[in-house]
């Protein structure tokens, strides 16, 4: 457990640069263009689009930068395994870590265990920070517009409890649906290096195209592997909830979006992808156990 | 219970009919032997000779045929375990570049449980590789520095060096032995090594094994060495009659002729010239050439 700790760790420092880095140049930037925005009083936008009160101001740019930091994360962690399962080969230093009493297995687990763990935790924090500044943009704005509701202190505790709560929730759940998709670029990248960016989705499609044109087997239009694939990249389906709670006067109803969430996964296939990015990422040991850059 | 590979009679390496095929192409053709505790062995043969392919098969780093024993167990398949017990250096700049030396040590303390951070420390007393210095930065003659104090750091049973100084110049390389004999070798341990530059390290060997598009030609201990071997400058009136004695290699330099033999009696050779043991390059290059396709 120690040695997986430290792996992990040994993670953190390769990365740092695309998880905590980058966050924080973002961070600064918005942080900059908050006081820009409040020193030259540019508030307009926020004015014109009327928002009923502070507190729905702040819940919607907090669910809002959630978001954008959810995209983030998911487009740098596809990145980073397309990197991390090649990169000491790629270092020259993959004789280095076999001379390490850890197995193959063990190294690429921290791998993907990183980019399940620390890596969504340093961008969900990033979230919480930005939740922050969206907090002290919601005061400029009531400052700036005084004709704006301003609730108690209270309930924008509450919102942002609720909302962080699903966040992480939601963060959580995406990253055990989407895990095989990390492990299967991994896994390509372990044996093809950075081509496997191209080819995480070449082969799918190719395999797709195979079984229109040459089996020609029937089923669904675009084929079952195209539909299926589809299907499998699809995550969280909730109701409209989301984009007509904005324009009602009531407060987010998070419980209501944890239901819907809930709801929308299903949870053999969750469970069927885990085991996939296990077997995954085994394959991928085997292959690096067997196959030593000198 | 105490493991019977693992007893001080017992070798800590022993491979017998190791084979190792890339596609077709067989590049060790049944190697068979046994490296006792406590020995350092040099392995020398040319490029492509099947050094690496025979240090990689010990160290667990590529599959094989035959059988191969180190510390008693199959290297293939119990390499993580192994390494407890197993140091090796294959490439000098094969340490993580983008660690600091601070948080390289900190990662070896919590991964390999025979690392003693301390020792690790005390090796670079006295060098230029500072604690906080990142590894990109440093000198590919302070990078051997560095690995090598974290291999001496690492209470292993054997240690493996792969042409450790490759690239290093003469003052690092003898720095780099130095350090290794005073430093490190104790009775218990084990040392491999293959290195191109033989005569560097002839001083330290105890046993040698020279190998040759994938056979073992030689395999014996130094002090041996000079009871098999001959080497003869013979003066000119004494070549034709030396020749008669079957050298296994003949060279003229500079005007003189130089012999090479094998188990021939050397009061027998001493009337044709200065007789002498050969340097080990030398009996390399004449063992190479015996026989060569």
């Amino acid at each position: 457990m120690k040695s997986l700790v430290a792996l992990i760790k040994r993670e953190y420092i390769e990365h740092k640069g695309a998880f905590v880095l980058a966050p924080g140049i973002i961070l600064a930037l918005m942080t900059v263009i908050l006081v820009g925005s409040i020193v030259t009083h540019r508030f307009e936008m926020a004015y014109e689009v009327g928002a009923p009160s502070a507190l729905k101001f702040f819940e919607f740019g907090f669910l809002a930068v959630s978001a954008l930091w959810f995209v983030y994360l998911m487009a740098t962690l596809f990145f980073y395994y397309a990197d991390a399962f090649n990169a000491d080969r790629r270092n020259n230093a993959m004789l280095f870590w076999k001379s390490m009493p850890v197995t193959d297995f063990k190294i690429l687990g921290s791998k993907m265990l990183a980019g399940m763990t620390i890596f969504p935790a340093i961008i969900f924090a990033a979230s919480l920070v930005t939740g922050l500044l969206v907090y002290f943009t919601t005061m400029a704005a009531v400052l700036f517009f005084p004709r704006i509701n301003l609730p108690g202190l209270d309930s924008f505790a509450v919102s942002a409890w609720s909302i962080a709560s699903f966040d992480l929730v939601y963060l959580v759940l995406a990253l055990l649906w989407y895990a095989p998709f990390f492990a299967w670029v991994g896994a390509l990248s372990a044996v093809v290096g950075r081509w496997s960016i191209p080819l995480a989705f070449l082969i799918p499609a190719l395999v797709g195209l195979a079984e229109n044109v040459i089996f020609n087997l029937g089923g669904p239009r675009g084929g079952y592997v195209l539909n299926y694939l589809r299907e499998r990249f699809h995550f969280g389906d909730g109701d409209d909830h989301e984009m007509t709670w904005f324009f009602t006067d009531g407060p987010i109803d998070t419980g209501r979006m944890f239901g819907n969430l809930l709801a929308s996964i299903d949870w053999s296939q969750l469970i069927g992808g885990l085991i996939v990015a296990a077997l995954l990422v085994y394959a991928a040991s085997e292959y690096r156990r067997r196959n030593v850059a000198t | 219970m105490n493991d019977p590979a693992q007893t001080s009679a017992a070798p800590i390496v022993s491979a017998r009919g190791l084979k190792k095929r890339f596609g077709r192409t067989e590049i060790l053709h049944g190697l068979d032997f046994d490296i006792p505790a406590g020995r350092i062995y040099g392995l020398v043969g040319h490029n492509g000779a099947g050094k690496t392919t025979t240090l990689n098969a010990l160290l667990g780093l590529t599959s094989y045929e035959g059988t191969v024993r180190v510390l008693g167990k199959d290297p293939f398949e119990k390499r993580a375990r192994l390494m407890e017990n197993v140091a090796f250096i294959s490439d000098v700049a094969s340490l993580p570049r983008f660690l600091r030396v601070r948080e390289l040590f900190a990662l070896l303390t919590n991964i390999h449980p025979n690392f003693d951070q301390a020792k690790a420390r005390s090796f670079l007393d006295g060098t230029d590789v500072k604690m906080e210095a990142k590894i990109k930065n440093l000198s590919k003659g302070m990078i051997a520095q560095l690995h090598l104090a974290v291999v001496m750091a690492i209470d292993a049973k054997l240690l493996v060096l792969d042409e450790p100084t490759l690239g290093l110049d003469i003052t690092y390389r003898k720095r780099f032995y130095r350090r290794l004999l005073e430093d490190y070798m104790t009775e218990e341990r084990t040392l491999i090594i293959t290195t191109h530059q033989v005569d560097e390290i002839e001083f330290m060997l105890s046993d040698i094994m020279f190998i040759r598009d994938g056979d073992l030609i030689l395999h014996m201990q130094m002090e041996t060495v000079s009871g098999k071997f001959a080497q003869v400058l013979v003066r000119p009136d004494n070549v034709a009659a030396a020749s008669a004695l079957n050298p296994i290699y003949s060279e003229t330099r500079f005007g003189q002729t130089a012999m090479v033999f094998e188990g021939v009696d050397r009061d027998r050779l001493a009337q044709f010239g200065e007789v002498s043991t050969p340097t080990l390059s030398d009996l390399f290059v004449a063992l190479m050439q015996r026989g060569a396709k």
